[in-house]
């Protein structure tokens, strides 16, 4: 090249790295403010309105219109409903990828693949609204009761967790060498005693990530529970009583909200709270990452 | 010792006492895993069974263009799905230059460091932010401190942020995609790195870039509690729904899916929400369709290999 | 036509395994071509040949190990004291709990040194607990490893060097107490004192096991083994014993590639 177009190369390529650094930077931005914003606003229950963190955390009372915040209700409605997910949803999801990574054969999996992609694309409140429609009134059937309720929940949330869970603890299975497969096979090992015996446990770190990240989708969802939970604001009673989660609660009475009102805080430092447990859960997933390698 | 190859009384294949019930454990695991597989699959088969046999009644070119009603039966959810579009480039718009450039630094540039740590560390934050504190973060910035009311760029700018991580991670997977081979060769005749990326990687890398785009373009478009207190729930009146402003209130299909069962006055709840949950669930499917059809054939166009 | 049967009679006679016209294909490749071989038991069998001339896929069918490789197909007999493996009423993982093997990376898994030895004996449903480290203990003896690894049992097995953890796989598979012991190159991926470790190893194993080893260097074959086979593009050429091969070769191919005309 000659020198003017080298010259004229590289100072294209210099004005293109500061581009590309301040789009990289607009991350770093943008999570600081989100931080930063949610930090102010979530503590203004407690530097405004000078309640107790201990209220908003341990209290089963609310009603804000009382002055009472306690929003435990919420926080164990969520534990519940997550937990639940995780139950169900872990294991089952964890089958599947494994049933992927050992047991399908090529054509198997590419017949079936593309549905789990399929489930991962049905937006949450068409689940929501597919539990209303199919869930609740089959749960009332069974029961009797409503219909509405934490078994709802919990059973619409496995079911969102699942192609999270599914495909990432294919991976996770994946990457195990095959050389492990093979010594194993060859000690006279059957299929499935060497899938329990030597590759779950070599890819224990990464099945673990699988299921904390479905965690942390479950505990963020919000639309698909809403509507089959029955969202009263009341301590979690029984798996087919009326219940709210953190989420729920938020975008029910969001609307209502009047700037400035107790309430409107009270929510807010209910999305400062699901804020740092999903930061939480990061830090926890690296710490799993970290112990594999 | 004489005869050749005499044949004794050979014993049986040695098995150790437990081995039938190994086999007999094999085979259980074996079916349980099959069918924990298929169980799913026929899951999904029976929702979109279910959900075309609900919905397909409500399915009409009023229910598709028409104007929605606010307390009177048979209206329609055109405007919903014109500001679900809309929203949907908008946030396109927005998102894909970000991240697409973000991706290329992190991908091509910068190997290791303090900064590329912390974009990172930042994406992944972002990504677990829950998609409704998202929607609290938009309310309050976007909708209250700045003052542009429940609004589609409301909306717009806070699924941006919802997104950036994910398509972020597309860029550098599409990018990882493309052989280190190339970028020697141009390289090797004198490119710059730049020039590289402009002319050869990124070409290289389009297929996946699209399928990724698209893929996550159908996850905006069901987006729901990011846009419930940033875009709004209620659409202007009339045609003046159908237009480019965008400050106006814009409520998306999948957000009057929620509305229409949480807090509407309309007597024919059910006939809305079935149409519009199938709308949501083709349009998905059209999503997924189109993002592995336009990929494979970008990858063919742009490499000359399947 | 080459005349396969050139064992001596006495060792012929106390063939261990019996190959007769097997055939290996994987989808429309032939891999393996009518191979026709007599094992003779506890001695040392080497398989040589060019790379890609088919010795590792002929090891491998000796313990059934194609039958986790689909689209491959092996037809034929291959008896173990007379016993066809490949009968339909036969069960492969008790075939390989006969017929261990070795491979050429060592594989221990990510668990303990003991963890590592007792897998398989624990798989046959052996759960006394001192049966189970006595077991460990001879193995690892038998393995020519319980010097370096007696005092860090319980440490993970993937500390080790590299020649240590071949012979840990040694051990691992001796723990099963086969009858067999099948190597594919096992040596290849160590160091020159490692590969002495393992040779001089090989050499105390043939009392009580029969050998099957996998070689692309001659002069291991020429040190180790008691018999040489000598494969060609799919094709089971020639075998003898190990001096006659080396001395007197009856075909040109194993001439042709014994004085290096080929690789």
């Amino acid at each position: 090249m000659l020198a003017a177009e080298a010259n004229r190369a590289h100072r294209d390529e210099a004005i293109a790295l500061w581009i590309l650094k301040a789009a990289s930077a607009f991350f770093i931005l943008s999570i600081t403010l989100l931080i930063g914003y949610l930090t102010v606003e979530g503590t203004k229950l407690f530097t405004v309105d000078h309640k107790s963190v201990f209220e908003f955390l341990f209290s089963p009372t609310f009603s804000p219109e009382q002055g009472k915040v306690g929003a435990l209700p919420f926080i164990l409605g969520s534990l519940f409903v997550t937990a639940f997910a995780v139950a169900v949803g872990g294991p089952f999801g964890v089958a599947v990828g494994i049933f992927f990574s050992e047991l399908a054969p090529k054509r198997v999996a590419s017949a079936l693949k593309p549905a789990i992609e399929l489930l991962v694309g049905i937006p949450s409140v068409v689940y929501g609204w597919l539990g209303l429609t199919l869930l609740v009134p089959l749960i009332r059937q069974v029961t009797g009761t409503s219909g509405f309720g934490l078994l709802a929940g919990g059973i619409v949330l496995s079911l969102m967790i699942l192609p999270t869970v599914i495909s990432l603890s294919e991976d996770a299975l994946k990457v195990v060498p095959n050389s492990l497969r093979e010594g194993s096979l060859a000690l006279g090992a059957t299929r499935w005693e060497t899938i329990s015996l030597v590759l779950v446990p070599a890819a224990k770190s990464g099945l673990a990530v699988a299921v904390i990240l479905g965690m942390a989708r479950a505990i963020g969802e919000t639309l698909a529970i809403q509507l089959v939970l029955g969202n009263a604001p009341v301590m979690p009673s029984g798996l087919l009583n009326s219940a709210s989660a953190l989420t729920s609660e938020i975008v029910m009475d969001m609307g209502g909200a009047s700037q400035g009102s107790l309430l409107q805080h009270s929510l807010f430092s209910m999305a400062f709270l699901l804020l740092l447990i999903a930061m939480g859960l990061i830090v926890l997933i690296k710490l799993a990452l970290r112990k594999s390698s | 010792m004489a005869n050749a190859l005499a044949v004794t009384e050979a014993p049986a294949i040695k098995t150790s006492g437990n081995a039938r019930i190994r086999r007999t454990v094999d085979q259980l695991a074996t079916v349980f895993l099959w069918g924990a597989a298929f169980f799913i699959v026929l899951l999904l088969a029976v929702f979109i069974i279910y959900m075309f046999y609900l919905g397909s009644g409500s399915i009409s070119w009023h229910f598709l263009f028409g104007l929605p009603s606010e307390m009177t039966a048979g209206g329609g959810v055109g405007p919903e799905i014109y500001n679900s579009f809309y929203i949907l480039f908008m946030t396109l718009l927005f998102t894909v230059p970000i991240s697409l450039a973000a991706g290329i630094y992190l991908q091509e540039y910068a190997a290791t460091g303090r900064f590329r740590q912390a974009v990172q560390f930042s994406a992944e934050s972002l990504a677990t932010v829950p998609s409704i504190v998202m929607g609290l973060f938009g309310l309050l910035v976007f909708v209250q401190s700045l003052h542009w009311g429940f609004s589609a760029l409301a909306g717009a700018v806070t699924l941006t942020l919802l997104n950036l991580p994910a398509l972020m991670r597309v860029t550098q997977e599409a990018l990882a995609s493309v052989p280190d081979t190339y970028r020697e060769a141009s390289m090797g005749l004198g490119g710059t790195k730049w020039q590289t990326i402009v002319r050869v990687v990124l070409p290289s890398a389009i297929g996946p870039l699209t399928t990724g785009i698209v893929l996550v373009s159908g996850r905006i478009f069901g987006e729901t509690a990011a846009l419930i207190y940033t875009a709004g729930t209620s659409v202007a009146h009339g045609m003046g729904a159908y237009d480019l402003n965008p400050f106006r209130s814009a409520e998306t299909l999948a957000v009057h899916l929620w509305y229409t069962h949480s807090e509407a006055l309309i007597p024919d709840v059910d006939r809305v929400g079935n149409g519009s949950a199938l709308v949501l669930l083709v349009m998905v499917l059209i999503f997924n369709v189109l993002a592995r059809v336009v990929g494979r054939a970008l990858t063919v166009r742009f490499t000359g290999k399947a | 036509m080459i005349d396969r049967e050139n064992l001596t009679p006495e060792q012929a006679a106390g063939a261990k395994m019996n190959i007769e016209g097997m055939d290996v294909y994987y989808g429309s490749f032939h891999a393996i071509k009518g191979a026709n071989l007599k094992v003779p038991d506890r001695h040392v069998m080497a398989l040589i040949g060019p790379s890609g001339c088919g010795k590792s896929t002929f090891l491998r069918a000796l313990n059934r190990m194609h039958d986790l490789t689909p689209g491959a197909r092996v037809t034929g007999k291959v008896t173990l004291d007379g016993t066809d493996i490949y009968a339909p009423t036969v069960d492969p993982v008790s075939v390989r709990h006969r017929i261990g093997m070795v491979f050429q990376r060592p594989n221990p898994f990510p668990k303990s040194i003991f963890e590592n030895v007792i897998y398989g004996p624990k798989l046959h449903g052996e759960r006394n607990s001192a049966k189970l480290m006595e077991i460990c203990e001879r193995s690892l003896r038998s393995a020519a490893i319980w010097d370096e690894a007696k005092d860090r049992l319980h440490k993970s097995a993937l500390d080790l060097s590299g020649g240590q953890q071949q012979r840990l796989c040694i051990a691992r598979v001796l723990a099963v107490e086969p009858e067999v012991i099948l190597m594919d190159e096992p040596a290849s991926a160590l160091d020159p004192i490692a590969t002495s470790k393992i040779e001089d190893l090989i050499g105390e194993l043939k009392k009580d096991y029969t050998v099957i080893i996998v070689t692309h260097s001659m002069q291991q074959a020429a040190r180790i083994s008691d018999f040489t086979t000598f494969f060609l593009l799919g094709e089971l050429l020639e075998v003898g014993t190990t001096s006659d091969i080396f001395t007197r070769p009856k075909d040109k191919r194993t001439e042709d590639y014994i004085t290096g005309r080929y690789g």
